[in-house]
Protein backbone atom coordinates (compact mmCIF):
# COMPACT_ATOMS: atom_id res chain seq x y z
CA UNK A 1 0.00 0.00 0.00
CA UNK A 2 1.16 3.68 -0.99
CA UNK A 3 2.00 5.76 2.06
CA UNK A 4 1.06 9.35 1.58
CA UNK A 5 0.81 12.31 4.37
CA UNK A 6 -2.54 13.05 6.29
CA UNK A 7 -2.59 16.38 4.59
CA UNK A 8 -2.12 14.63 1.61
CA UNK A 9 -5.16 12.66 2.33
CA UNK A 10 -7.63 15.38 3.48
CA UNK A 11 -6.87 17.61 0.69
CA UNK A 12 -8.08 14.26 -1.66
CA UNK A 13 -10.81 13.80 0.60
CA UNK A 14 -11.47 17.42 -0.28
CA UNK A 15 -11.29 17.11 -3.37
CA UNK A 16 -13.99 14.08 -3.73
CA UNK A 17 -16.31 16.09 -1.53
CA UNK A 18 -16.01 18.50 -4.68
CA UNK A 19 -16.50 15.91 -6.87
CA UNK A 20 -19.39 14.35 -5.62
CA UNK A 21 -20.99 18.08 -4.98
CA UNK A 22 -20.26 18.30 -8.59
CA UNK A 23 -22.30 15.48 -9.67
CA UNK A 24 -25.25 16.07 -7.55
CA UNK A 25 -25.09 19.67 -8.63
CA UNK A 26 -24.87 18.94 -12.51
CA UNK A 27 -28.08 16.78 -11.76
CA UNK A 28 -29.78 20.02 -10.79
CA UNK A 29 -28.26 22.27 -13.96
CA UNK A 30 -28.93 19.66 -16.31
CA UNK A 31 -32.94 19.71 -15.98
CA UNK A 32 -33.28 23.55 -16.40
CA UNK A 33 -30.99 23.08 -19.94
CA UNK A 34 -32.21 22.21 -23.04
CA UNK A 35 -30.27 21.95 -26.60
CA UNK A 36 -26.34 22.18 -26.74
CA UNK A 37 -26.11 23.27 -23.22
CA UNK A 38 -28.05 20.54 -22.35
CA UNK A 39 -25.63 17.91 -24.04
CA UNK A 40 -23.06 20.26 -22.48
CA UNK A 41 -24.24 19.61 -18.67
CA UNK A 42 -24.67 16.13 -19.23
CA UNK A 43 -20.80 15.29 -20.99
CA UNK A 44 -19.58 17.51 -17.52
CA UNK A 45 -21.67 15.70 -15.14
CA UNK A 46 -19.76 12.13 -16.86
CA UNK A 47 -16.86 13.86 -16.61
CA UNK A 48 -17.25 14.81 -12.99
CA UNK A 49 -18.32 10.91 -12.50
CA UNK A 50 -15.10 9.78 -13.63
CA UNK A 51 -12.81 12.24 -11.66
CA UNK A 52 -14.67 10.92 -8.60
CA UNK A 53 -14.11 7.48 -8.99
CA UNK A 54 -10.87 8.01 -9.80
CA UNK A 55 -10.47 9.88 -6.90
CA UNK A 56 -12.13 6.93 -4.61
CA UNK A 57 -9.29 4.59 -6.06
CA UNK A 58 -6.36 6.82 -5.48
CA UNK A 59 -7.62 7.10 -1.74
CA UNK A 60 -8.30 3.62 -1.44
CA UNK A 61 -5.11 3.00 -2.54
CA UNK A 62 -3.57 4.65 -0.03
CA UNK A 63 -5.31 3.00 2.57
CA UNK A 64 -8.20 5.20 3.79
CA UNK A 65 -11.89 5.40 3.14
CA UNK A 66 -13.54 7.70 0.35
CA UNK A 67 -15.51 9.90 1.81
CA UNK A 68 -19.12 9.49 0.90
CA UNK A 69 -21.49 11.54 -0.94
CA UNK A 70 -24.13 13.25 0.79
CA UNK A 71 -27.80 12.49 0.22
CA UNK A 72 -28.52 16.10 -0.72
CA UNK A 73 -27.00 18.94 -0.93
CA UNK A 74 -27.84 23.10 -0.51
CA UNK A 75 -27.66 25.02 -3.46
CA UNK A 76 -25.02 28.35 -3.23
CA UNK A 77 -28.64 30.25 -4.85
CA UNK A 78 -32.04 29.55 -6.24
CA UNK A 79 -31.43 28.08 -9.89
CA UNK A 80 -35.34 28.41 -11.49
CA UNK A 81 -34.13 29.30 -15.11
CA UNK A 82 -31.44 28.23 -17.72
CA UNK A 83 -29.11 31.14 -16.53
CA UNK A 84 -29.13 30.62 -12.99
CA UNK A 85 -28.24 26.78 -14.02
CA UNK A 86 -25.37 27.83 -15.82
CA UNK A 87 -23.91 29.91 -13.05
CA UNK A 88 -24.41 27.16 -10.73
CA UNK A 89 -22.20 24.96 -13.27
CA UNK A 90 -19.79 28.11 -13.19
CA UNK A 91 -19.91 27.99 -9.45
CA UNK A 92 -19.27 23.86 -8.97
CA UNK A 93 -16.62 23.85 -11.32
CA UNK A 94 -14.90 26.51 -8.89
CA UNK A 95 -15.06 25.02 -6.25
CA UNK A 96 -14.02 21.64 -7.67
CA UNK A 97 -11.16 23.86 -9.21
CA UNK A 98 -10.49 25.36 -5.65
CA UNK A 99 -10.55 21.40 -4.18
CA UNK A 100 -7.11 20.38 -6.74
CA UNK A 101 -5.49 23.83 -5.68
CA UNK A 102 -5.73 22.43 -2.09
CA UNK A 103 -3.66 19.17 -3.42
CA UNK A 104 -1.14 21.90 -4.72
CA UNK A 105 -0.22 22.36 -1.53
CA UNK A 106 0.95 18.97 -0.10
CA UNK A 107 4.68 18.22 -0.77
CA UNK A 108 4.78 15.04 -2.84
CA UNK A 109 5.58 16.19 -6.46
CA UNK A 110 3.34 13.51 -7.71
CA UNK A 111 0.45 14.56 -6.20
CA UNK A 112 1.36 18.17 -7.01
CA UNK A 113 1.64 17.90 -10.37
CA UNK A 114 -1.69 16.06 -10.32
CA UNK A 115 -3.59 18.56 -8.09
CA UNK A 116 -2.38 21.05 -10.48
CA UNK A 117 -3.11 19.06 -14.23
CA UNK A 118 -6.78 18.10 -12.69
CA UNK A 119 -7.99 21.91 -11.99
CA UNK A 120 -6.95 22.58 -15.41
CA UNK A 121 -10.26 21.13 -17.13
CA UNK A 122 -12.60 22.37 -14.28
CA UNK A 123 -10.88 25.89 -14.70
CA UNK A 124 -11.79 25.79 -18.33
CA UNK A 125 -15.40 24.42 -17.92
CA UNK A 126 -15.99 27.42 -15.21
CA UNK A 127 -14.75 29.69 -18.20
CA UNK A 128 -17.04 28.36 -20.67
CA UNK A 129 -20.09 28.24 -18.12
CA UNK A 130 -19.59 32.05 -17.04
CA UNK A 131 -18.24 33.37 -20.58
CA UNK A 132 -15.23 35.09 -19.47
CA UNK A 133 -12.10 33.95 -18.22
CA UNK A 134 -9.93 34.61 -15.08
CA UNK A 135 -6.81 35.36 -13.41
CA UNK A 136 -6.47 32.72 -10.54
CA UNK A 137 -8.60 29.58 -10.96
CA UNK A 138 -9.03 28.13 -7.92
CA UNK A 139 -7.49 31.36 -5.96
CA UNK A 140 -10.16 33.89 -3.49
CA UNK A 141 -11.24 36.09 -5.30
CA UNK A 142 -8.69 38.82 -4.85
CA UNK B 1 49.68 28.92 42.48
CA UNK B 2 47.23 31.46 42.02
CA UNK B 3 44.75 31.73 44.40
CA UNK B 4 40.88 31.16 43.38
CA UNK B 5 40.33 35.06 43.98
CA UNK B 6 43.50 36.07 42.34
CA UNK B 7 42.45 34.00 39.29
CA UNK B 8 39.28 35.57 38.79
CA UNK B 9 41.00 39.31 38.90
CA UNK B 10 43.24 37.94 36.29
CA UNK B 11 40.41 36.75 34.21
CA UNK B 12 38.86 40.20 34.68
CA UNK B 13 42.00 42.16 33.59
CA UNK B 14 43.43 39.89 30.63
CA UNK B 15 39.61 39.12 29.15
CA UNK B 16 39.25 42.41 27.50
CA UNK B 17 43.08 42.84 26.06
CA UNK B 18 42.27 39.12 24.60
CA UNK B 19 39.06 40.66 22.76
CA UNK B 20 41.06 43.09 21.41
CA UNK B 21 43.21 41.06 20.25
CA UNK B 22 40.53 39.00 18.84
CA UNK B 23 38.60 41.94 17.24
CA UNK B 24 42.16 42.61 15.63
CA UNK B 25 41.61 39.33 12.98
CA UNK B 26 40.33 40.94 9.61
CA UNK B 27 36.41 40.04 9.35
CA UNK B 28 35.69 37.13 6.61
CA UNK B 29 35.44 39.40 2.65
CA UNK B 30 32.30 39.05 0.99
CA UNK B 31 32.41 38.55 -2.13
CA UNK B 32 29.41 39.16 -2.90
CA UNK B 33 25.32 38.73 -3.04
CA UNK B 34 25.18 34.76 -2.26
CA UNK B 35 23.90 33.03 -5.39
CA UNK B 36 20.08 32.50 -5.80
CA UNK B 37 18.37 29.42 -5.01
CA UNK B 38 16.90 27.13 -7.36
CA UNK B 39 13.14 28.30 -6.24
CA UNK B 40 14.31 32.52 -6.20
CA UNK B 41 15.55 31.01 -10.18
CA UNK B 42 12.50 29.44 -11.10
CA UNK B 43 10.55 32.53 -9.66
CA UNK B 44 12.61 34.94 -11.80
CA UNK B 45 11.95 32.39 -14.93
CA UNK B 46 8.14 32.86 -14.06
CA UNK B 47 8.25 36.91 -14.21
CA UNK B 48 10.10 36.60 -17.34
CA UNK B 49 8.32 34.34 -18.80
CA UNK B 50 5.11 36.57 -18.00
CA UNK B 51 6.78 39.42 -19.36
CA UNK B 52 7.69 37.87 -22.50
CA UNK B 53 3.66 36.81 -22.98
CA UNK B 54 2.68 40.28 -22.10
CA UNK B 55 5.12 41.82 -24.94
CA UNK B 56 3.92 39.09 -27.51
CA UNK B 57 0.01 39.70 -26.44
CA UNK B 58 1.00 43.83 -26.77
CA UNK B 59 2.66 43.40 -30.50
CA UNK B 60 -0.08 41.36 -31.80
CA UNK B 61 -2.77 43.55 -30.62
CA UNK B 62 -1.02 46.97 -31.70
CA UNK B 63 -0.68 44.20 -35.39
CA UNK B 64 -4.08 43.16 -35.33
CA UNK B 65 -6.54 45.81 -33.98
CA UNK B 66 -9.59 43.37 -34.58
CA UNK B 67 -8.44 40.95 -32.30
CA UNK B 68 -8.55 43.88 -29.55
CA UNK B 69 -12.18 42.70 -27.78
CA UNK B 70 -10.32 38.87 -27.73
CA UNK B 71 -6.93 39.83 -26.02
CA UNK B 72 -7.45 42.73 -23.98
CA UNK B 73 -8.83 40.53 -21.40
CA UNK B 74 -6.00 37.69 -21.68
CA UNK B 75 -3.90 40.28 -21.41
CA UNK B 76 -5.07 42.17 -18.40
CA UNK B 77 -4.75 38.83 -16.79
CA UNK B 78 -1.39 38.24 -17.95
CA UNK B 79 -0.25 41.42 -15.85
CA UNK B 80 -2.07 40.26 -12.98
CA UNK B 81 0.21 37.29 -12.88
CA UNK B 82 2.95 39.54 -13.52
CA UNK B 83 1.96 41.73 -10.49
CA UNK B 84 1.38 38.07 -8.40
CA UNK B 85 4.86 36.79 -9.75
CA UNK B 86 6.76 39.91 -9.01
CA UNK B 87 5.04 40.81 -5.17
CA UNK B 88 6.65 37.29 -4.34
CA UNK B 89 10.27 38.92 -5.55
CA UNK B 90 12.59 40.29 -2.43
CA UNK B 91 14.15 43.03 -3.47
CA UNK B 92 17.25 44.67 -2.16
CA UNK B 93 16.65 48.33 -0.28
CA UNK B 94 16.47 50.70 -3.13
CA UNK B 95 16.84 48.21 -6.03
CA UNK B 96 13.76 46.85 -8.10
CA UNK B 97 13.42 43.92 -10.20
CA UNK B 98 14.03 45.30 -14.02
CA UNK B 99 11.46 44.62 -16.64
CA UNK B 100 13.22 42.08 -19.09
CA UNK B 101 11.68 40.81 -22.28
CA UNK B 102 14.25 37.74 -23.05
CA UNK B 103 11.87 36.63 -26.13
CA UNK B 104 10.66 38.94 -28.71
CA UNK B 105 9.65 36.77 -31.78
CA UNK B 106 8.34 38.29 -34.83
CA UNK B 107 4.81 38.51 -35.14
CA UNK B 108 3.25 36.50 -38.09
CA UNK B 109 1.65 37.90 -41.03
CA UNK B 110 -1.49 36.54 -41.05
CA UNK B 111 -4.77 36.62 -38.31
CA UNK B 112 -5.12 32.72 -37.59
CA UNK B 113 -0.95 32.39 -37.47
CA UNK B 114 -0.79 35.11 -35.03
CA UNK B 115 -3.48 33.82 -32.68
CA UNK B 116 -2.16 30.11 -33.24
CA UNK B 117 1.26 31.73 -32.30
CA UNK B 118 -0.48 33.20 -28.90
CA UNK B 119 -1.83 29.18 -27.94
CA UNK B 120 1.47 28.15 -28.56
CA UNK B 121 2.98 30.20 -26.04
CA UNK B 122 0.42 30.04 -23.60
CA UNK B 123 0.79 26.29 -23.99
CA UNK B 124 4.27 26.36 -23.20
CA UNK B 125 3.72 28.89 -20.70
CA UNK B 126 1.57 25.62 -18.80
CA UNK B 127 4.17 23.25 -19.10
CA UNK B 128 6.48 26.03 -17.50
CA UNK B 129 4.64 26.55 -14.73
CA UNK B 130 4.13 22.79 -14.33
CA UNK B 131 7.93 22.30 -13.89
CA UNK B 132 8.34 24.62 -11.59
CA UNK B 133 6.15 22.99 -8.74
CA UNK B 134 8.48 20.39 -6.82
CA UNK B 135 10.64 22.87 -5.85
CA UNK B 136 8.37 25.76 -4.69
CA UNK B 137 7.08 26.20 -1.55
CA UNK B 138 3.44 25.57 -1.12
CA UNK B 139 1.85 29.12 -1.92
CA UNK B 140 4.10 29.79 -4.70
CA UNK B 141 3.58 26.23 -6.00
CA UNK B 142 -0.54 27.36 -5.90
CA UNK B 143 0.42 29.96 -7.41
CA UNK B 144 2.15 28.33 -10.24
CA UNK B 145 -0.80 26.09 -10.69
CA UNK B 146 -3.30 28.61 -10.55
CA UNK B 147 -1.58 31.19 -13.28
CA UNK B 148 -1.09 27.75 -15.33
CA UNK B 149 -4.58 27.16 -14.90
CA UNK B 150 -5.81 30.18 -16.15
CA UNK B 151 -3.42 30.16 -18.93
CA UNK B 152 -4.95 26.46 -20.21
CA UNK B 153 -8.18 28.67 -20.21
CA UNK B 154 -6.73 31.05 -22.60
CA UNK B 155 -5.79 28.44 -24.93
CA UNK B 156 -9.41 27.79 -25.14
CA UNK B 157 -10.30 31.37 -25.27
CA UNK B 158 -7.30 31.31 -28.45
CA UNK B 159 -9.75 28.61 -30.46
CA UNK B 160 -11.74 28.83 -33.41
CA UNK B 161 -13.12 31.95 -33.91
CA UNK B 162 -10.80 33.82 -31.41
CA UNK B 163 -8.93 34.75 -35.30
Amino acid sequence: MTKVSQAALQALQAALAAEHAAVYGYGVVGAMLSGADRAAARNDWRVHQDARDNLQAMITKFGATPVAASAAYRLPFAVQDARSARRLAATLEDGVTRAYLGIVAVPDPGLRTFGALAMQPPAKRAAAWRGTTVAFPGMPSR
Amino acid sequence: MLRRRQFLAASATTLPIFAAVSACRRPAVLDGPPPLSPDVRALFAAVAAEENLVSLYTRTMAAYSALGPTLAPLLAEHWAHLAQLRARIIEPPGKTVPDKVTSKPPIPDTTAAAVARLRTAEQAAVNAQLRRLAGASPSLAQLYASIAASEATHISALGPGAG
